[in-house]
């Protein structure tokens, strides 16, 4: 069995409304694959279906090969879960936390135990373990329920927003610890609003849109598919108001954004693009402080495939 | 959930379900709405009506007993899974590779042995101030465990509608607990009540709980202790069921309303 996760025809309606619509997908063992899409795109539902807290309308899932519905406790076993809310027991201690998951997972007392003093060390919250949950910070709250999804050793883990929010130091304890556990073999389904954070993360990422997959596959295949989408990325000594107007007046420019003191010019040719700047340059006596060309990014395949609703609010407005 | 049945499964869950309770009890038992619903409120209830009255105060004792064990242990399924839907702990409970009859019986345990410690306060104040003797330790014991369950599961069946505010089901429940406090021959004994009372009191858990305890406190008693026994098994019986249904029929109710409220939000 290759297959930690095999979905399919996954579906799920609440009531008339099409959450998820029949998706079909497969996660490797010891892959790491990020779930991106936008609020309401069924993100969340379809992670509330692969742990069985949602029952699907139709179609079904397996986990390393235990299907879902028929063999719900058998894949739970396998399974670790980080949901979007840390759920954990504010007037219980961060090892109480702990001890009560391993006991609903059937760690028995001393491998819990010494499950419990390895994670809280892993997460920076030891020299917390006997204070009351509720006195933590959000990032404190948010590695105790890792922590938790983690006590029973899990091979597949279902991390939902887990640094969403977080600051600096939680986010980036998390992002080691989330290599760690993968290089260790653990298979993990990450869903994120930062893209950024699936780029460097994932092993493959599924864009889901109105409840179906746009598209699989790895970062940089997915961003092949848009070579189109390249740019110019440049920071001139000094700016004027109408810099952006005038940047898109050299030819093969198709848009240009302003990013903070830099201006990105997108182009289907950087080279032609590089010359006309230089040029636009050196006739206003601008002098630029960095240049690069950029390949299309994972937020550009993004944006591009779920533009269509961007435009359609812009339109609305 | 798997459907087979295993030993080692049942092993799991009713050590689930016992990690379950304490994890209750460590919390819930000392939270002011469980102190307020499950003790005081029973006390208070009891004392308006049985104060000033030309009765015995030891008769009033299986009373009082009968009544904090209907309000103690129905208390704590209503305080505690609302409160964890809202906060999404009970998910971690459902995500757990547990089966959902484990839960239930957790939760169950939380509210019948609150119910046990804090139904015998009234038995020891009985016996240290006003001489009630126990008569059947047997009935007395038997009473007190069933009629505690009972009532356990009367508060799951409440707690299983999907709300995330306790207040929604304590004052559904109390529709239901303070006619049955009347009905079940607490104040008036039930040879006393009109035809369609009696008929009425034949339909309530409490009068069998009632009649129990004080047959093991008086010796008297209406329909005898095996029946009190029987009837109390068959009402935690549909109870519990009406629970399992009503916890499958509503298991998304309260996701799958938020989650529309989240896809009307976006669209």
């Amino acid at each position: 069995m290759e297959n930690a996760i095999e979905a399919i025809n996954l579906t799920k309606y609440y009531d008339d409304l099409l959450a998820v619509d029949h998706i079909n997908f497969e996660v490797k063992k010891a892959e790491i694959l990020g779930f991106l899409g936008p609020n309401g795109a069924g993100k969340t539902t379809t992670i509330r279906m692969l742990t069985s807290l949602t029952t699907p309308s139709e179609g079904t899932a397996k986990v390393f090969g235990y299907d879902i519905q028929g063999q719900t406790i058998a894949a739970k076993r396998y399974m670790g879960i980080v949901p979007e809310i840390s759920n954990i027991y504010d007037d219980l201690s961060a090892w109480d936390n702990l001890m009560f998951t391993g006991e609903l997972y059937q760690v028995s007392k001393p491998e819990r135990e010494k499950r419990a003093r390895e994670l809280l060390e892993m997460f920076g919250l030891y020299d917390r373990r006997n204070e009351k949950a509720k006195g933590f910070s959000k990032g404190m709250k948010r590695r105790l329920t890792i922590s938790m999804g983690l006590i029973n050793n899990p091979q597949l883990l279902f991390l939902d927003e887990p640094t969403s929010g977080l600051d600096v130091q939680s986010a980036l304890i998390i992002k080691d610890v989330v290599r760690d556990l993968n290089k260790k073999g653990v298979t993990i389904f990450l869903t994120t609003h930062n893209i950024e954070e699936a780029n460097v993360t994932c092993d493959r990422v599924a864009i889901i849109h109105k409840g179906k997959i746009a598209a699989i596959d790895t970062p940089e295949r997915l961003k092949k598919t848009i070579q189109s989408v390249q740019s110019v990325e440049v920071a001139f000594d000094k700016t004027s108001p109408k810099l952006l107007k005038e940047l898109e007046k050299i030819p093969l420019v198709n848009e240009v954004h302003k990013e903070g003191d830099k201006f990105r010019l997108y182009t289907h040719d950087p080279a032609s693009v590089l010359a006309g700047l230089w040029e636009y340059a050196k006739a206003n006596d601008l002098k630029p402080i960095s240049l690069n060309t950029l390949g299309p990014s994972l937020e550009d395949v993004f944006v591009r495939l779920t533009e269509i609703d961007v435009k359609t609010n812009k339109e609305a407005i | 959930m798997s459907k087979k049945f295993s030993m080692g499964q049942l092993k799991t869950d009713l050590s689930a379900s016992w990690a379950i309770a304490k994890k209750d009890m460590r919390i819930y038992y000392i939270k002011p709405g469980t102190l307020m619903f499950g003790v005081l409120f029973p006390l208070f209830m009891f004392l308006s009506f049985a104060v000033g009255k030309n009765v015995p105060a030891a008769t009033l004792i299986p009373g009082l007993i009968s009544i904090t064990i209907l309000f103690s242990s129905s208390s704590i399924g209503p305080m505690v899974i609302p409160t964890e839907r809202r906060v999404k702990t009970f998910e971690r409970l459902v995500s757990a590779p547990i089966s959902f009859y484990s839960i239930i019986l957790g939760k169950t345990l939380g509210g019948f042995l609150f119910s046990l410690a804090i139904g015998v306060i009234p038995l020891l104040i009985g016996m240290v101030w006003f001489e009630t003797q126990i008569i059947s330790f047997l009935a007395l014991v038997v009473g007190l465990a069933l009629a505690s369950y009972c009532f356990a599961t009367l508060g799951i069946m409440f707690a299983s509608f999907p709300t995330e505010n306790p207040g929604d089901i304590m004052m559904l429940l109390n529709f239901v607990r303070l006619p049955l406090i009347f009905i079940s021959g607490l104040y008036i004994p039930i040879e006393s009540l009109p035809d369609w009372g009696q008929v009425a009191a034949a339909f309530s858990p409490l009068t069998y709980a009632n009649d129990l305890v004080r047959y093991a406190l008086e010796g008297k008693t209406l329909y005898g202790p095996v029946l009190d026994s029987v009837v109390l098994l068959f009402f935690t019986g549909v109870f519990l069921l009406i629970s399992m249904r009503i916890q499958r029929k509503f298991r998304e109710g309260v996701s799958i309303r938020r989650r529309k409220r989240e896809k009307a939000a976006n669209l």
